[in-house]
């Protein structure tokens, strides 16, 4: 019993609380894939080159002399700027065509390339270090843990729940909502569905955005950062189902639970291909998912 | 019923000229570098047209059945590393490791398809690409496989034809193997579209829901054109280790799926040439532009997006509209 007690203690929690602050950046980022899908019917390509950006924003904002807090802060609402200035000018473009799915798919695509290789003319292949804001650590469970790891986890937890609630719970996310299950009858009702639609893309940008800023100091900023971490963020998506802020938050939380515990028994870079194996037979079982898309359920 | 002018007959059917043009083309390349003596731009088409095989499986999925795969060059790599593996470690043999990719990539994409076509839409997109992902994944830690350095020293096989036969070392004569191989592969899809399998395929690409109402089952349909194009894209990748002697897990990469759906967007969705022009004109690109800067993505990236934009028919598409706006109209009878 005791061994078992130890066992918890010093085996698992640890895998637990790093899987939890990597788990939230993954929802973070999913929550703005499947928003934009939800509302757009736009798989977002180009999302994990968002999440890069936002990194080497902070780097660029801290070697110009802005402190990390302000960067924080900056970093999200330039990424909504530039999302906001991507939906009007190429999503825009193709909307209204009959192969808008693979279109938009294909538009993001190509603008992921660009992206990545201007990252690399600015700033170089080399990876870059930032230097986390809070130092020193904490003990919790009688184990200690880095602080800024559990102010990600902080943050991160305060945005996805402000998330659900300006959603759920606001005006303005009653437009978002309306305008995802009928945008002629949302227009038709008064709700200005372009804005809605170039602000929803420019959210989940910014999000995504965010996620690279808070990561930063936890992983090297480096131009394809984005890669391996925007196919955790689709696995999440398809698994919740594409659209649903519910099943990005749950199959976020759960799946980074899964990659992180299961590394205790595998070697880690089987990781991903059980996450995708996990994917594959959700797929098979629920094609669409495992909940309802945003403003139909 | 008059003879009809050499003009009037490319108009009657601009792409299956266009198709001849660009093997004309391709022959006309090869007396020159021929006679050049030439070994670096023959391996270069070689290249292009082993990955214009490729950009045709996509095709054949995205612009004949309304699939888009995002994962293609799971099958691309799969055809190279059984190819490897066969001249490897089994017989030496052209036509062996042909075989054995044919058997394997239907196996393949059986399975793969099953999982797959369950899918619509954007889901069988995200599910294709998932798939490439984890295989290309599993092989990058199979040490037995060479891990991520892939399998090198595979040896140059001698392609045996009964009275001749070519040495896949020798650069003029591959370059027209794998052209012959190409073009039997294209005319075979071409002249596939044109039956009633290809009619099927292209009323479930126009309305997937109105085609059981026919009393015919898409699913299958799909499932057979899945097949299909993971028989094509396997044996164009089987000749990518007779060209360069090595494979790697990269071969599978969503860089390779992705630049086969460029190739296919820029040349043109569902005339099929327009995936051999495409890639044919876009690997050239890629390489003078590689040859003044590391950042050649960048401009492929501006020419895709201009090309989806734009001109979303492709060059193929974009050349066929203007020939047949030239037409005659029709003079009344």
């Amino acid at each position: 019993m005791a061994e078992m007690l130890e066992w918890l203690q010093f085996v698992l929690a640890p895998q637990v609380i790093n899987g939890a602050s990597i788990g939230v950046a993954v929802v973070l980022m999913a929550l703005g894939l499947t928003i934009i899908f939800g509302l757009l019917d736009v798989i977002n390509m180009a999302h994990g080159e968002f999440y890069a950006i936002g990194a080497y924003a902070a780097v660029a904002l801290l070697g110009v002399g802005v402190p990390f807090w302000w960067a924080l802060v900056l970093t999200p609402l330039l990424m909504a700027v530039m999302g906001y200035a991507c939906e009007r000018t190429l999503i825009q473009r193709v909307f209204h065509s009959k192969e808008r799915h693979t279109l938009t798919l294909l538009l993001t695509f190509g603008l992921a390339i660009i992206l990545e290789d201007a990252l690399k003319i600015i700033f170089g292949a080399n990876p870059l270090r930032l230097e986390a804001p809070i130092t020193g650590a904490s003990e919790v469970l009688g184990l200690f843990f880095p602080n800024y790891r559990l102010f990600v986890m902080a943050l991160g937890s305060l945005v996805i729940a402000s998330v659900w609630v300006v959603v759920f719970r606001t005006r303005l996310g009653a437009m978002v909502r309306a305008a995802a299950y009928d945008r002629h009858m949302a227009a038709s009702l008064g709700v200005p569905v372009n804005v809605v639609y170039a602000g929803t893309f420019a959210f989940g940008v910014a999000l995504a955005g965010l996620a690279g800023v808070l990561l930063a100091p936890i992983y090297s900023v480096f131009p394809t950062m984005g890669r391996d971490f925007v196919l955790i963020a689709f696995s999440v998506v398809i698994i919740g189902g594409m659209g649903s802020i519910k099943g990005a938050v749950i199959a976020g939380l759960v799946l980074t639970q899964i990659q992180s515990i299961s590394s205790l028994y595998i070697s880690p870079v089987w990781g991903d291909p059980l996450l995708f194996g996990i994917m594959v037979l959700v797929l098979m079982w629920r094609p669409q998912g495992l909940f309802g898309r945003l403003g139909h359920a | 019923m008059h003879k009809l002018t050499a003009v009037q007959t490319v108009l009657q059917n601009p792409i299956r000229w266009l198709a001849y043009l660009f093997f004309m083309l391709a022959l006309l390349f090869a007396l020159v570098a021929g006679i050049k003596g030439d070994v670096f731009f023959f391996r270069l088409a070689t290249e292009a047209l082993i990955f214009g095989g490729l950009a045709l499986s996509v095709d054949l999925l995205l612009g004949r059945t309304g699939l888009l795969p995002l994962g293609q060059a799971l099958f691309f790599g799969f055809g190279a590393y059984v190819s490897a593996l066969v001249l490897k470690n089994g017989i030496p043999s052209f036509w062996l490791a042909m075989a054995a990719v044919l058997i394997t990539s239907t196996v393949a994409g059986l399975v793969a398809g099953v999982i797959a076509i369950r899918a619509k839409g954007v889901y069988f997109a995200l599910i294709s690409f998932g798939l490439a992902q984890v295989v290309s994944k599993v092989v990058f830690n199979t040490r037995s496989l060479g891990a991520s350095d892939g399998i090198i020293g595979v040896p140059v096989p001698q392609i045996s034809f009964g009275f001749f036969s070519i040495d896949a070392a020798s650069p003029g004569g591959f370059f027209m193997l794998v052209l012959l191989f190409i073009g039997l592969l294209y005319a075979g899809l071409a002249y596939l579209m044109d039956t009633p399998f290809g009619r099927q395929l292209a009323a479930i690409k126009a309305n997937e829901h109105r085609v059981p109402f026919l009393g015919v089952d898409p699913w299958r349909y799909k499932l057979a054109a899945f097949v299909l194009a993971a028989n094509v894209a396997a044996l164009s990748g089987a000749f990518y280790p007779m060209l360069r002697g090595f494979v790697s897990p990269e071969l599978m990469f969503f860089q390779v799926s992705g630049n086969a759906i460029i190739n296919v967007i820029v040349g043109g969705t569902g005339t099929l040439i327009g995936a051999l022009y495409g890639s044919a004109i876009l690997t050239l690109l890629r390489s003078v532009i590689g040859s003044f800067t590391a950042h050649h993505q960048i401009v492929i990236g501006v020419i895709f997006m201009v090309s989806v934009v734009f001109f979303p028919k492709g060059l193929i598409g974009y050349l066929v509209e203007a020939i047949q706006r030239r037409r005659p109209k029709k003079k009344a009878l």
